[in-house]
């Protein structure tokens, strides 16, 4: 209960007033999306695909 | 409902790799042509295998131009035939069941790999390269003996193919 | 006033019994990563072929013990520990009737044990029991019937206590009719939700055809079928690991960074979507199945890649808190302010190497659930690589960390040294890095899991990234610090237990920076989330299921398809689904024909 009613508080202070921009965080995830993305076309289509016997039916 | 601005990009391109994703497996299957192990056999009895004409006796045979079917039964613990002898550059159906409990058939370093379930028949087509030996593994826990399991997969030549097959293969 | 008082007493001060309770989950959880671990470094230093120094055939058993005992044990007692922390903080009220907390706290236990028996039966050969079938029990291999029958025992005690926490939950909203669930009891609500949905199945499989038949009352089972039930729960169980961890990361990690959770509302979202999509996505551990048509492959290809969204959403919400907290402590910069942050915690280096390491897993996940590229790794070493980053590492080192804060305030005891804990889970880190790479590397190489010598006599693997041998002893190497490490852990907790008691080591934790007001209601109405999963899971089993029944009989060839009258029914229901079926695959194909 008295949770509650410091969070209500709280948030009534924050929003509308300074918004704090995660700048950090869209760095970071940014970086891992393009890990993700370069290994992702690596192993797709590099490894995968170029095996041998691939099962094509 | 409050979202950051920088949650809304982060959501946007989350989706967009997902859909990437997912477009990457359908290019898969439509480009190159990949197809899943599924259901185009019909069950058949892990108990009445010496019944099956295909079963009976695992062996490797020509049915088409440049077609082979390779049927295998996989059992505790190895795989017949032992090794499975296909001709190189050439289309090759395996045929894989099982006489007792669930096994996996891998050829080890490739990408022919599918699970073996008694009372099922996976089939699984590949084209064939140069010669090569390949080692074929069970993947799947299958009893004490799961670690010895193995087998081998013979790439040959035409000749060569013809040669080692033209003795009937009951190996 | 009042509440200056009350945030000076601890979480043991204002309800001991249900610290009792919590220490109690705890301890039953690090018993079974004591087990675990144990069975860990000898089946690693095995397959390594570093000491071998049981038989071959015993490392079945081994593995066996070492999934179930932490895969099921460890992660889901310490899952109703926090659970029972986690709702009676938030709601700041005591359990509705402990009585019956320990009751189920008795069944799991009773449950486990069976089961633990069970297989542990399998070392002694005068004793004509055991359970060699591994974490997944696939028939036919079959285990005794107390594996089966301890294992159903402990779900219903996971029942009852879901029972415990929504009814504590209801009592709690009859006294705050128009309030927002708080956002640790939405967790751990939506979360037992989840499980009982996901749990469902694999308890019908144990109960209507495993367990009866170990016992011989019934000749055989479809093995397809008894398979599919288990992954059926065999997905959503991994949720039901990391809901806690996130539970964790969310509403714990922030405080400990000296930051507040970004967004309530995303985290409240975040656990709905876990809740609606964790179990039609199960046919994905399945992709190489014959007995299952491509198009339910598909399907649950695509529903597996939608659940990555969750998660990356939370990736996304909690480094921003983390960030947050940072900048309250004064760092500045791009990437500068990473190092004004407390990494001389346990808790909170543990839970952010733990965060680090999912995000790898998760890479590793994407390729588990691309469907075709599954035939490269399926059933290879790739794949205990890739879980031991998740539950290995997300899950089990966020739980450590996690009990490094939350220990004192269930006991009133400081925790034994620090800087041990700190030494541990950094260990843990550099441990779990060595053998799970070299785990991914062998996997790409076709070395296969679950097998107690993976090296075979008539061939060689292809040298991919390293060599086969090489990889071997970084594996080795990797399970042995981490060995090193739980050892730790568990040493500082029994010192820590040896403690006096102290005061002064209550912990509050911060409202969110956007909270549960910032979120439209309706994403309180668990009813509407439970339905709509239940939904989704129909459409995701409900045609495969029967397909596979249809196709190998309910017990297995020829013995009882499901009723005749059945099956225009499901003659309809396919008619109506199928062509929406065709034409998303329709419009795919036309998509990659525009496109490619």
């Amino acid at each position: 209960m008295g949770q509650n009613q410091a969070a209500h508080a709280s948030t009534d202070d924050v929003s509308g007033d300074e918004e704090f921009d995660p700048i950090g965080t869209l760095t970071l995830i940014g970086i891992y999306f393009v890990i993700l993305l370069l290994a992702w076309v690596y192993i797709y289509y590099i490894e995968f695909l170029g095996r041998d016997l691939v099962v094509v039916g | 409902m409050h979202i950051h601005a920088y949650e809304k990009f982060w959501l946007a391109a989350s989706i967009l790799l997902i859909l990437l994703l997912i477009g990457s497996v359908t290019y898969g299957a439509v480009g190159p042509g990949v197809a899943m192990v599924a259901d185009s056999e019909p069950p058949i009895d892990a108990q009445g295998l010496d019944e099956d004409e295909r079963f009976s006796e695992p062996r490797v045979e020509q049915v088409g131009e440049n077609h082979y079917a390779a049927y295998v039964v996989a059992y505790q613990f190895g795989f017949e035939p032992s090794p499975i002898v296909v001709p190189e550059n050439s289309r090759v159906t395996f045929y894989i069941t099982s006489r007792d409990v669930i096994h996996g058939f891998e050829v080890a370093g490739t990408n022919a790999n599918t699970m073996v379930v008694p009372g099922e028949v996976s089939e699984i087509t590949v084209e064939t390269d140069g010669p090569e030996e390949y080692g074929l593994i069970c993947n799947e826990y299958c009893g004490a003996g799961h670690h010895v399991m193995e087998g081998k997969v013979h790439v040959v030549s035409q000749e060569e193919f013809e040669e080692r097959n033209s003795g009937g293969d009951d190996a | 006033m009042s509440g200056a008082v009350e945030s000076k007493q601890s979480f043991v001060d204002k309800y001991p019994e249900e610290a009792r309770i919590v220490r109690a989950a705890l301890l039953s959880s690090f018993l079974a990563l004591v087990l675990g671990a144990i069975f860990g470094i000898i089946q690693t230093l095995h397959r390594t072929d570093v000491a071998r120094i049981i038989p071959s055939t015993d490392y079945y058993t081994l593995l066996t013990a070492h999934g179930v005992f932490l895969a099921i044990s460890f992660t889901t007692f310490f899952l109703v520990g926090l659970f029972t922390w986690a709702l009676v903080r938030s709601l700041d009220r005591p359990l509705l009737n402990t009585k019956i907390t320990w009751t189920w706290y008795a069944i799991m236990a009773t449950g486990m044990t069976m089961t633990g028996v069970a297989i542990l039966a399998g070392f002694v050969d005068s004793i004509d029991m055991s359970a060699d079938v591994l974490f997944t029990f696939y028939a036919p291999l079959q285990a005794h019937p107390l594996f089966y029958a301890g294992l159903a025992v402990f779900i219903v005690g996971t029942w009852i206590a879901g029972a415990d926490f929504f009814r504590t939950w209801l009592a709690w909203k009859r006294e705050h009719p128009d309030e927002r669930i708080p956002l640790q009891t939405f967790m751990v609500l939506t979360t037992m939700a989840m499980w009982y949905i996901a749990s469902s199945a694999v308890a019908a499989s144990v109960l209507l055809f495993l367990l009866p038949w170990s016992l011989g009352l019934i000749d055989q089972v479809n093995p397809t079928l008894t398979r599919t039930l288990f992954w059926f729960f065999g997905h959503p169980v991994v949720y039901f690991w990391l809901m806690p961890a996130y539970l964790l990361w969310y509403t714990v990690l922030p405080k400990i960074a000296g930051g507040r959770l970004f967004s309530d509302p995303l985290a409240r979202v975040v656990f709905v979507l876990f809740l609606l999509l964790s179990t039609p996505v199960g046919i994905h551990h399945q992709y190489l199945d014959p007995g299952i048509a491509e198009g339910f492959k598909f399907i649950s290809m695509t529903n597996t890649m939608f659940l990555l969204l969750p998660s990356l959403l939370t990736a996304f919400t909690v480094v921003a808190s983390v960030e947050y907290g940072a900048r309250q402590r004064g760092g500045t910069g791009l990437l500068g302010w990473l190092t004004d942050l407390p990494w001389r915690k346990p808790e909170f280096t543990g839970m952010m190497l733990a965060g680090l390491m999912f995000a790898a897993g998760g890479f590793s996940g994407m390729v588990n659930a691309g469907m075709n590229i599954n035939y490269m790794i399926h059933n290879t070493i790739w794949v205990p690589g890739h879980f031991h980053l998740t539950v290995g590492t997300a899950v089990a080192l966020t739980f450590m960390a996690a009990t490094y804060w939350i220990w004192p305030q269930i006991s009133n005891k400081a925790i034994y040294s620090r800087s041990v804990g700190l030494f541990q889970v950094v260990l843990w880190f550099i441990g779990m890095a060595l053998m799970s790479n070299a785990m991914h590397a062998q996997g790409m190489m076709g070395v296969p899991r679950r097998t107690a010598e993976p090296e075979y006599s008539g061939f060689d693997y292809p040298v991919m990234f390293g060599g086969f041998e090489e990889l071997n002893i970084q594996i080795a190497i990797g399970g042995t610090l981490l060995f090193v490490s739980t050892v730790l852990f568990i040493a500082n907790l029994v010192l820590t237990m040896g403690n006096p008691e102290t005061t002064g080591l209550a912990e509050s934790l911060p409202p969110a920076l956007s909270g549960p007001s910032d979120s439209p209601r309706v994403l309180d109405s668990l009813r509407l989330w439970f339905g709509i999963a239940l939904t989704l899971v129909v459409l995701a089993y409900a045609l495969p299921l029967a397909a596979i029944i249809n196709r190998g009989g309910l017990l297995g060839p020829g013995v009882g398809t499901y009723p005749a009258w059945t099956t225009p029914v499901l003659d309809a229901l396919a008619g109506a689904v199928t062509p929406l079926v065709g034409v998303v695959g329709d419009v795919t194909a036309s998509l990659v024909g525009v496109i490619g």
